[in-house]
């Protein structure tokens, strides 16, 4: 164990009376702060069911707001290009691509008639397609469609998810594979598109799919006692490791697991906290980001006003910061450091080593309500 | 609770249905001042829970004392004193397990305490190769604090205290009777150990959460700390509806099932349900049977008196109707029309918990957020 600690405390590059200093010391020593050049972006709301794409700086200080036609979820990222995806929010009809820098419109994405978006996208490495989580909701079948962004974002595919209900995806390492979570549920638009018609069978599962062919590479599922753990939010390492989380269907008193870490071909492995963290989770997590080393994964858990923090390669719970309404997070260019956001409006950097929360001071971050996903552009 | 005359009764229920309905707190007011929230948190949580926790250690102390003098000399007096025992313990317990939070959840104290919901009937199958192999590690006052939380605490001592068969065995002379009581016993301590840390951690869990501010990491404000107790009024309530109420329910009246109710063998589940009632009023009112004072609770935040008196009438609603009711649902399930009266009982508590989403959460500004409602 002694070992563990050390080999963690090496790779965060510290000893043990670093550890006391101060979050804004250690940042005041630093000779380039590339973070305070980072830009944010995320999906928000206002006070009258208004909703917006929004950037803000390392401050707090919103640089931009762009209207949404219904409330977004996550934003993916075209490498090495201006371009934004925001698909709507489950059951999703509108996908827009923005203008990083200035919030402006590039192009959209038509929804087919029979298929709803599910609110995560994301880009191969070379920019050329983009993949999106959308329900068959007719056939309850869970799709990842492909848009050729060097040809006017046309659809140009689509592939089973090999699950239902799926939400998060990203790209394996390998650049050529893309882990989905299958979150289980079923929905339809007939019946408002988000109640789980099918809490009683529901099969959650992480599945990676050749993004070229759509042919399954491997899958994964919990235990089937933990059917119910809606597998929904995932982030991958640079070796391939995913960090996952779940929200759980059942009821509140239930004692579950709700983060996991899968190595492909193996099983899924649960981490649990300490007893008085693991109940303020609240049987629901509602995103997930590796840091800067990738050693270390936050999980928000926004019903419990907590964002828990964890150690991938040692398998255990590291600490919690309150957060209230906190959900969004993004690694900033620090081990162990976040940006978290929250639906009361706030913003924090964290360190999750040192247990330190410091608020973003500029107000103006105030006025909206930041939603469940955070994406950072290093400038 | 003041005594209201049939028409102010009319009126209020009235006001309290349109509230219900969505004429209740505009969406555009001014943010409560975090301070209001401060003396809210002091008085509950320093003042109200403490003698309950207080009373649950003595509650456990004497269920300890009575099952070692019980043991020491077993007559059916003294099974008949244990068992008042276990009632005042489980009164109070009751009254308090809606308070999930601080070292009431810390080291799963509330599993130990009470191993419940069991939906997969654990306790059972592991009592009953228990009493086939007998361990000793189940007679050790203090080792058994290892064993499997279903078998070290209230449903465990309910087991040997109330089960016909079990409670038969207590009177002999024979290995069963001797097991019996050792393992009686051990519980009983274990329990007044268990109580007695939850009292001690207390005092510095409700200072982390009066204290609450920007200096502290635990809770940034004042109305963080107090969604807390808002939290334990509103999961309390669904609790009742989701676990004790719709399990045993099941589909329909061909599906029900009281041995699916909590505390099915010493038959109190619907009282358990009214002792949850009062822990759970006593975070809206500030009162707690004979400790705290009235409006001190949540119900300070609340700025209007129409809805502060509706909520209060239809709470006292809920708990006349559980009043009309036997104690547990095997008795209920019973009677001709039980199943129905059950529904019933059902329906208010959801009706009271849909008062208690929007009207004392909207108005106190505890309830929602934009992310933790969303869902996705």
């Amino acid at each position: 164990m002694k070992q563990k600690r050390r080999e963690f405390l090496k790779l965060m590059g510290l000893g043990g009376a670093i550890t006391l200093l101060p979050l804004d010391a250690l940042r005041a020593a630093t000779p380039t702060a590339v973070e305070d050049r980072a830009v944010y972006l995320s999906t928000s709301g206002g006070d009258n069911h208004d909703y917006y794409f929004s950037a803000f700086n390392a401050m707090g200080k919103v640089l931009y707001e762009q209207p949404l036609p219904g409330r977004g979820h996550d934003l993916g990222l075209r490498p090495n290009h201006v371009d934004v995806a925001a698909v709507e929010r489950r059951p999703g009809l509108y996908g827009l691509i923005f203008d990083r820098h200035t919030g402006a419109v590039r192009a959209k994405l038509h929804c087919p008639e029979d298929r709803r978006f599910y609110g995560h996208a994301v880009y191969s490495n070379d920019g050329r397609h983009l993949y999106v989580t959308e329900n068959d909701f007719e056939h309850a079948r869970g799709v990842v469609s492909v848009w050729d962004a060097k040809d006017g974002y046309r659809r140009i595919a689509e592939f089973d998810s090999f699950g239902t209900g799926p939400h998060e995806l990203h790209l394996m390492p390998d650049g050529e594979s893309l882990a989905i979570a299958n979150g289980g549920l079923q929905t339809h638009p007939d019946r408002d598109g988000r109640t789980p018609l099918n809490l009683d069978s529901m099969e959650p599962n992480l599945s990676i799919i050749d993004r070229r062919s759509g042919k399954l590479l491997h899958q994964a599922a919990l235990k089937a006692d933990w059917h119910q753990l809606s597998i929904r939010h995932l982030d991958i390492a640079t070796d391939g490791t995913i960090a996952t989380c779940f929200q759980y269907q059942g009821a509140l008193n239930d004692q579950m697991p709700l983060v996991g870490l899968w190595v492909p071909g193996k099983d899924i492995r649960v981490i649990e906290a300490p007893d008085n963290v693991q109940y303020r989770m609240r049987q629901y997590c509602g995103s997930i980001r590796f840091d800067a080393s990738n050693q270390v994964f936050g999980v928000s858990c926004p019903r419990g006003g907590i964002i828990t923090f964890w150690d991938a390669k040692n398998f255990k719970f590291l600490t919690h910061i309150p957060v209230p309404d906190g959900c969004g997070i993004a690694a900033t260019d620090r081990a162990g450091e976040f940006v978290g956001t929250s639906g009361v409006g706030s913003g924090w950097r964290m360190d999750a080593i040192r247990r330190k929360r410091v608020e973003l001071p500029d107000d103006s971050l105030k006025k909206l309500h930041w939603d469940h996903h955070l994406r950072r552009i290093p400038t | 609770m003041p005594i209201l005359c049939r028409s102010c009764k009319a009126t209020l229920l009235a006001a309290s249905t349109m509230l219900a309905i969505g004429l209740a707190p505009p969406g555009a007011r001014a943010d409560i001042p975090d301070e209001n929230y401060r003396p809210v948190l002091e008085h509950l949580l320093t003042v109200v829970v403490p003698p309950k926790l207080d009373a649950l250690h003595d509650a456990t102390t004497d269920l300890s004392a009575e099952m070692d003098d019980f043991c020491a000399a077993p007559d059916q007096d003294g099974l008949d004193q244990a068992r008042k025992d276990f009632h005042t313990a489980m009164d109070i317990w009751q009254e308090i397990q809606p308070w999930r939070m601080g070292p009431l959840v810390a080291n799963g104290r509330d599993q130990h305490i009470e191993y419940w919901p069991d939906k997969h009937g654990t306790a059972i199958r592991q009592f009953r190769k228990l009493m086939f192999n007998k361990p000793a590690i189940y007679t050790d006052r203090e080792k058994i604090a290892n064993t499997s939380a279903a078998l070290q605490g209230l449903p465990a001592i309910e087991q040997v205290l109330f089960d016909d068969k079990l409670s038969a065995k207590l009177l002999g002379d024979d290995e069963d009777a001797t097991f019996l009581c050792g393992y009686g016993m051990a519980i009983g301590a274990n329990l007044e150990r268990i109580t007695g840390e939850l009292t001690a951690e207390w005092p510095d869990f409700a200072k982390s959460m009066v204290e609450a501010g920007p200096d502290s990491m635990d809770y940034p404000d004042a109305k963080f700390a107090a969604t807390d107790l808002y939290r334990a009024l509103h999961e309390g309530l669904l609790i009742i509806a989701t676990q004790k109420l719709a399990r045993p329910m099941g589909d329909d009246a061909k599906d029900a099932k009281a041995s699916r109710a909590e505390s099915p063998t010493s038959k109190r589940s619907l009282r358990n349900i009214a002792h949850n009632l009062t822990g759970l009023f006593a975070i809206y009112d500030g009162k707690w049977g004979d400790t705290g004072e009235e409006g001190k609770g949540l119900a300070a935040l609340i700025d209007s008196s129409l809805m502060d008196r509706s909520f209060r009438l239809n709470w006292q609603n809920v708990i006349d109707a559980l009043g009309d009711l036997p104690p547990s649902i095997v008795e209920l399930l019973d009677q001709p029309d039980g199943y129905q009266k059950l529904a019933d009982f059902a329906g208010q508590i959801s009706f009271i918990n849909s008062l208690v989403e929007n009207d004392v959460g909207g108005t106190t500004q505890l309830g929602g957020g934009f992310n933790s409602l969303d869902g996705d």
